[in-house]
């Protein structure tokens, strides 16, 4: 069982890698987030493998932070690079931003 | 509609809080108790934040909705493969906006969130009660399966529309 | 027995999984813009991470882990979700970003 883990990690890693050389070309900010969206779910799926194959539990804390700070990443990009934040097209004054809570 | 109240809620976040502890851990013993400390001060401090809402979740509702949720998004995988894996790239995108019929607050967010993962459709601005979808193939119904899932999504928080625009039941 | 059906349907799933990854990856190069990219991301790529996360389910130590791998699911899965909505936000917002800001950053 092992040795499919480790070679389904091997297939993934390469996916990833196929997928970052797109992504390095973009040409726009938002495709190169992509990135970060990739690590969330493929990242995150190597690392679940190889948590098992390694028989190292610790990565799966990894693969949780990796998921979640993937999420962070894109905040930051949405509100720093692509400049969210501020209004462009007449928007409301009574709009906010969808907030969650339950 | 009444919120819950705190007592309850309280209780209930603590709980799952714990379990998701628990469960983090790996179930180790040791950490349980300093667990149970953490997982009331988050409840409490959860109330403080996000007070109990108007909505109250419905068991039976959720238990639906994830089953739907499930089937769904496995069969939008299946489709954006079948689409990517056709030499022909059969997609047509584009870009639809919806009134949305589900109260302001948490329905309206679970239902942007979810139809992300939903066949042929991604949720791009959330303004109002004005919901615009990036659609793959704008060829297909997409108005009926989002219609659909809207209605899901109420029946989460015990809520039913009006059945005059159409809506399947 | 059941073993080697349990192993048969891990590998299966594993299987599935890399081929849905891969499909994945191949959505970014045949769709020519963002917004589809994205489409190809989040379901494929979230399917595939859900046929992973039910192969290692079997593998997990304790009801614990078992619980932790599904939370790790659930968490990239709402994960996915936002981020997908918040570049198609993002991309909506301002399709055509300034290519000024992006010599700058690099």
């Amino acid at each position: 069982m092992t040795l499919i883990l480790n070679a389904v990690a091997a297939f993934l890693l390469l996916t990833l890698l196929i997928a970052l050389i797109r992504i390095w070309r973009g040409p726009a900010p938002a495709d190169r987030m992509l990135a970060s969206q990739l690590f969330g779910t493929t990242g995150v799926a190597l690392l679940l493998l190889l948590a098992h194959a390694q028989a190292m539990p610790a990565l799966m804390d990894v693969a949780l932070t990796l998921a979640v700070l993937s999420v962070l990443a894109i905040v930051a990009f949405v509100t720093r690079v692509v400049r969210i934040d501020r209004p462009s097209s007449g928007r409301k004054a009574g709009d906010q931003p969808e907030t969650h809570h339950d | 509609m009444q919120p819950a109240s705190p007592v309850v809620t309280f209780v209930l976040r603590g709980a799952a809080l714990f379990v998701v502890w628990w469960a983090l851990t790996l179930g180790e013993v040791s950490g349980l108790g300093f667990g149970a400390v953490v997982a009331v001060l988050v409840a409490w401090l959860s109330l403080r934040l996000f007070p109990p809402s108007g909505f109250r979740l419905r068991p039976l509702g959720l238990l639906l909705f994830f089953g739907y949720f499930l089937s769904r998004s496995v069969v939008a995988g299946l489709d954006v493969a079948r689409r990517l894996l056709s030499p022909a790239l059969p997609v047509h995108p584009g870009e639809i906006i919806l009134t949305l019929r589900l109260p302001e607050g948490s329905p309206r967010w679970l239902l942007a969130n979810t139809l992300s993962l939903m066949p042929g459709t991604l949720s791009a601005l959330l303004e109002g009660d004005q919901l615009t979808l990036h659609c793959l193939d704008t060829r297909d119904p997409v108005e009926r399966d989002v219609r659909e899932t809207e209605r899901q999504v109420g029946r989460v928080f015990g809520l039913t529309f009006d059945h005059a625009r159409g809506a399947a039941l | 027995m059941i073993e080697t059906t349990v192993f048969a349907m891990q590998v299966l799933l594993l299987v599935m999984g890399c081929l849905f990854f891969a499909v994945g990856t191949l959505g970014l190069f045949r769709f020519s813009d963002t917004l589809s990219r994205i489409h190809a991301l989040t379901k494929v790529d979230n399917l595939g991470l859900g046929f992973i996360v039910l192969a290692l389910l079997p593998l997990a130590p304790s009801l614990a882990g078992g619980l932790k791998t599904v939370l790790i699911w659930a968490a990239a899965l709402a994960a996915s979700a936002t981020s997908a909505h918040l570049i198609a936000r993002a991309v909506h917002v301002r399709p055509e970003p300034p290519e000024a800001k992006e010599s700058a950053d690099d």
